[in-house]
């Protein structure tokens, strides 16, 4: 196995046969994301960022910069669950998406600003956004989630 | 982005090299993928535009500058759809054999 310092900008890039209202959807209420963002569930609007547990203890601390419905979504992030990364500096997540012609689309996700944030960095590499990503593109697809 | 366009991709040396450079350093312009590369600035272009096209790099603007990120996606979902599959019968079939072995000396 390869290891090495996770990069400071990470871009995850994956086609959902789905709407961008869907996806919009599927990324800002918890009745979707509990089911695929590891059981969290994720409210956002134009001025509020939660994400809590089951037991309604926050996950993630961040605050939204950019609101565009369905095209665009901008966050800072700091992940509260793991006491070495809520040490660090917030970074910054950035959720494109756009319409392709043949009815899929593109759904892009830039983790970026993590130069202060190695330990935040390595958690989201290697599978951690694409799992979530995966889960999302399933359940939009199929209706299940990924795992569970 | 189908599964073809992804195979294709990667069945090429040079591609893959590419792909190998970006991941030690992710987010590079041309210029410094062309250096590490003995290839004219349109062949790198060239490659660049079917690993894109497959939507293993992803172009981003930043400033003034195209930077070229990785995007591992496609090679997880290939991986999920292809090679778990396949690697895991081949791990259920040892498996079946040892026990089958083990019965016969018990």
């Amino acid at each position: 196995m390869t290891t090495m310092t996770a990069q400071a900008t990470q871009v995850y890039s994956i086609f959902i046969k789905a709407s961008p209202e869907q996806i919009w959807e599927a990324i800002t209420t918890p009745e979707f994301t509990h089911r695929y963002f590891h059981g969290t569930h994720v409210t956002v609007a134009a001025d509020t960022y939660r994400c809590v547990d089951g037991d309604g203890n926050a996950m993630i601390d961040a605050s939204v910069s950019e609101y565009e419905p369905p095209r665009r979504l901008v966050h800072t992030w700091l992940a509260l669950f793991d006491p070495e990364q809520a040490a660090e500096q917030p970074s910054r997540v950035t959720w494109e998406i756009e319409a392709q012609e043949d009815g899929t689309t593109l759904l892009t996700v830039v983790h970026d600003q993590l130069e202060g944030a190695p330990k935040t960095a390595e958690s989201v590499s290697g599978t951690g956004w694409m799992y979530v990503l995966s889960g999302l593109k399933t359940l939009l697809e199929t209706g299940e989630p990924l795992a569970g | 982005m189908d599964d073809d366009q992804v195979f294709k991709a990667l069945a090429d040396p040079t591609r893959r090299h590419l792909l190998d450079r970006l991941f030690e350093r992710d987010g590079r312009t041309l210029t410094e993928l062309e250096s590490e590369l003995e290839m004219t600035r349109f062949g790198v272009m060239k490659h660049l535009r079917v690993l894109e096209d497959a939507g293993l790099v992803v172009p981003r603007r930043q400033g003034r500058e195209k930077l070229h990120h990785l995007n591992p996606v496609p090679i997880r979902l290939i991986h999920d759809r292809w090679i778990d599959k396949y690697a895991e019968h081949r791990v259920a079939a040892l498996a079946d054999l040892k026990q089958e072995l083990e019965e016969e000396t018990a």
